[in-house]
């Protein structure tokens, strides 16, 4: 098996100096907007693709990271010190002496393939020129691009040394995009001798086609002919199409396009011949809940490919197993990578009910409540204390829905979140909110409850410091039941009205107010 | 481990044996310094495997020491621009060894006839041993008289690699070095004893039987070469041939015409149309039924007197390897004769 073991950036997009191992399966890329999951997916690309035109299609200016690039254009710019941009693929052992040697920024001796663009050492004269004018002029054009195995030896597009598919979703309907994943689809499926028979064969169908079906009208006509176009732009590779139930695939809703291109891919079709790499791009785009399960489940299953997936959605990375997650930061240069986390927690999250955990691991600073009442409550009850809002001060805050804290602390040890708990102390503060979370202090994180046994839940709590607010609002219709039993029969519906009705005049407990005070320590 | 060099004689059959010895799960390394004999070789074993085994990696020695050894391992360190081919600057030879403009020249490329050099300058022969032993159980060296210069100093620096080795070469068929240094090496192949004397001492079995007879040659045309070249060869077949030396223009004039016959020249054979080759460069090949060996006026008279024997080495060498090539008839003309047909 292939395996893509750890990827090193120089200058590339928004990494300046980055490095990331990868597992054998699948790794999951998540991270907020513009943290770099594309750009990640995008790099291992190209360096597979070899493919120079990949690279001028995409630009050079595109491909760099700007702040280097500025800080080069205020300094004395000097030619020596122009920036050289470099992606390192470090492989698994592939036997195979062109690709191993010490010809990488570690100079240790491995298998791997780097690509390069640095300035033309023969155009350094006119490189000068550029960066002698007095505007802030970069001398893109003057860069070059080396695709090269860690032997030193320059390698391209034809000869592939991981087999490799790109699926961008968000490209779903673009016509280009779509031809080069039919055309990498064929590939794969069919060896290059069988290709170069068919594309012959599919020639000679044309010609015979213009013999026989066109001839009664050729016949009529002299030295000007009709005949069927066979070029570069026309030949069988450029007429293929996939077709499901005979309807062609571009012609497919989005949904059923983004599914069928991802199953296709990851059908075992050759087991000589594998793909080794498969590349995704938020492939819940455009998916209904119910198919992206079901494209979660091939994933899964799915085996002998190194798969990369950069997604927004929390269904795909707990199913697919949050242990394979590397968290990208746009305000840390370092990746997370969550191996550290427990196996149960990791397989607790894959069969929990569909759930918030990738808001969570977004996330800076985190409040956990049990649940609706105290979601419902808890934005007003912030402003009221500390004058400005969640969002302001960005902080999240999410319903576990139960007592499942111990998994979310779980993440929140392993990627340093700073997570506040706000919890029923169940009749019993030492054992339910001190005992149980012994395994979990840390700076990070807070528990927070009533330290009075009597006041066990939230709604207690609140119903004891502001008494004359619920009974204005609930006494008026009780029967049997107390206003405190009727709240906590009624706890979502009871937060709300009290939150619409009463809400300038609530006195906040204590423990939460607490709670709002650390998380902002 | 066998560790060997196999003596042979023209036409015994050197390349055969190596591919004999491969199989498809081989892995093994395959030098050889001539582009002919590489893409020999290559054609050989795509005849018998119907690929290149994955495992069989053939070589030109600069390949190998430049792509295999040198820049893998010292690459990343010193950035190199590929082989500058020519002689180096006289001046240099007055470097030291250590001096980076010993070895590379002004535009970053690396002076062929020094890299093996470079390597044990830089001392990374271990790392070149391990990284042999690494993708191979053994290697095969053809041709392998042809190595000088620092390159034979490197050939036996991987004696050590524990995989078997297998060097095969004729001693007399020396006429290219892969490279000259200086003095280094230069009287390498002046007597064929001392030579065979330089593989024993690191350690090769020196092996001069296997390889003794030739397939290629008859007895007449192995005793001819035995008696006139002072040269031995025996022959495994005992079919008769001929050996004819023509002195008649006309009958001069029909063999030069012929289009079968391969006319065989000491040198600027290409100033002469049809099938027409020079001595030296026809080593390695397997293709000649009947040849026409021309001599010029040196050779002439030596082989009127019977005396081939007092030619230079380098041209009694490339004499030798001219006449091994026929399968069949020789026919020897002098140069006077078809002199009027030089374009």
């Amino acid at each position: 098996m292939k395996i893509i073991e750890k990827i090193k950036l120089f200058n590339f997009k928004r990494f300046s100096n980055f490095e990331v191992q990868f597992t054998e399966e699948v790794n999951l890329l998540i991270g907020d907007n513009e943290a770099g999951k594309s750009s990640l997916l995008t790099a291992i690309e190209l360096v597979l693709s070899g493919s120079k035109s990949k690279i001028d299609s995409i630009g050079i200016d595109n491909l760099f990271n700007k702040q280097i690039i500025n800080e080069f254009l205020v300094s004395d710019k000097s030619i020596a010190n122009l920036p050289t941009l470099r992606i390192e693929l470090y492989l698994n052992e592939q036997n195979n002496p062109h690709l191993n040697g010490k010809v990488n920024s570690e100079g240790v001796a491995c298998d791997g393939l780097v690509l390069t663009c640095e300035p033309n050492e023969e155009l350094t004269h006119e490189i000068s020129e550029v960066l002698a004018q007095e505007k802030s002029n970069f001398p893109y054009e003057y860069y070059v691009v080396n695709f090269a195995t860690f032997s030193g030896q320059a390698y391209s597009g034809y000869r592939k040394f991981l087999k490799f598919l790109a699926l961008d979703s968000s490209q779903i309907n673009n016509d280009y995009a779509t031809r080069e994943y039919i055309k990498a689809v064929y590939d794969n499926f069919v060896e290059q001798t069988a290709r170069i028979k068919l594309k012959n064969e599919y020639r000679q169908q044309k010609v015979a086609f213009k013999e026989t079906n066109l001839k009664s009208i050729n016949d009529k006509l002299d030295e000007y002919q009709f005949s069927i176009r066979s070029s570069t732009k026309s030949n069988l590779e450029t007429d293929l199409n996939i077709v499901e139930d005979d309807v062609p695939i571009e012609n497919k809703g989005k949904g059923r396009q983004c599914f069928i291109k991802t199953e296709f891919a990851l059908r075992e079709h050759d087991a000589d011949k594998p793909l080794d790499v498969l590349l995704l791009e938020e492939p819940e785009n455009h998916l209904s809940h119910t198919n992206m399960k079901r494209l979660v489940h091939r994933i899964s299953e799915s085996h002998a490919k190194q798969i990369f997936v950069a997604t927004h959605n929390s269904l795909i990375s707990t199913r697919l197993n949050l242990r394979n997650s590397i968290l990208l930061n746009s305000s840390s240069p370092e990746p997370l990578t969550m191996t550290d986390l427990p196996e149960d927690t990791a397989k607790f999250f894959m069969k929990a009910p569909d759930n918030n955990v990738l808001e969570f691991i977004l996330s800076a600073k985190v409040i956990l409540v049990e649940g609706d009442a105290e979601y419902i409550l808890l934005d007003s009850f912030y402003s009221l204390v500390t004058g400005s809002s969640l969002e302001a001060d960005d902080i999240h805050v999410i319903s576990v829905g139960g007592t499942s804290f111990k998994r979310y602390l779980d993440i929140a040890k392993v990627l340093g979140i700073r997570t506040a708990v706000i919890r029923d102390n169940d009749g019993d503060y030492q054992t339910n909110c001190i005992d149980s979370y012994l395994g979990y202090v840390a700076d990070n994180i807070g528990i927070f409850y009533d330290a009075v046994n009597t006041s066990s839940t939230f709604e207690i709590c609140l119903y004891d410091l502001n008494q004359d607010a619920c009974d204005e609002l609930w006494l008026a219709d009780r029967k049997t039941l107390s206003v405190q039993e009727y709240m906590l029969k009624n706890k979502a519906d009871c937060a709300f009205e009290l939150l619409d009705k009463k809400a300038d005049q609530i006195i906040i407990p204590d423990y939460i107010e607490r709670a709002f005070q650390w998380i902002n320590e | 481990m066998d560790k060997r060099v196999v003596f042979a004689v023209a036409g015994s059959g050197k390349t055969s044996h190596i591919i004999n010895g491969l199989e498809s799960d081989s892995k093994t390394l395959i030098l050889t310094y001539t582009d002919n004999n590489l893409s020999n070789l290559k054609h050989r074993i795509l005849q018998k495997f119907g690929e290149i085994p994955s495992g069989i990696k053939v070589y030109s020695y600069f390949q190998f020491v430049y792509s295999f050894c040198f820049r893998p391992l010292y690459g990343h360190e010193l950035k190199t621009k590929g082989i500058n081919w020519h002689v180096p600057p006289f001046n240099t030879l007055k470097m030291k060894r250590n001096d980076p403009r010993f070895y590379i020249d002004s535009h970053s490329r690396l002076y062929s006839n020094r890299i093996a050099k470079l390597i044990e300058q830089l001392g990374i022969n271990d790392e070149v041993i391990k990284r042999i032993e690494k993708y191979f159980d053994s290697i095969c060296v053809d041709e392998v008289q042809d190595f000088a210069g620092h390159d034979f100093n490197f050939l036996l620096s991987i004696f050590p690699a524990n995989i078997s080795q297998l060097f095969v070469g004729d001693f007399y068929q020396h006429t290219f070095d892969t490279s000259r240094d200086g003095n280094v090496n230069k009287s390498l192949h002046d007597c064929y004893d001392k030579y065979k004397a330089k593989f024993t001492k690191v350690g090769y079995v020196v092996d001069e039987e296997l390889l003794s007879k030739s397939h290629r040659c008859s007895p007449i045309v192995c005793s001819f070469v035995s008696e006139n070249l002072s040269i031995h060869i025996d022959s495994h077949r005992s079919d008769q041939t001929n050996i004819e030396f023509i002195e008649c223009k006309n009958q001069a004039i029909e063999i030069m015409s012929c289009p079968d016959t391969a006319k065989l020249f000491y040198q600027d054979s290409r100033k002469y149309k049809g099938y027409t080759e020079n001595w030296g460069a026809t080593k390695g090949l397997d293709c000649f039924e009947n040849i026409c060996i021309i001599l010029n006026p040196t050779t002439l008279k030596l082989f009127e007197n019977g005396k081939l024997e007092e030619l230079k080495p380098q041209t009694k060498n490339k004499l030798y390897v001219a006449c091994t090539r026929a399968k069949h008839n020789i026919y020897f003309i002098p140069e006077k004769l078809i002199k009027y047909m030089k374009n």
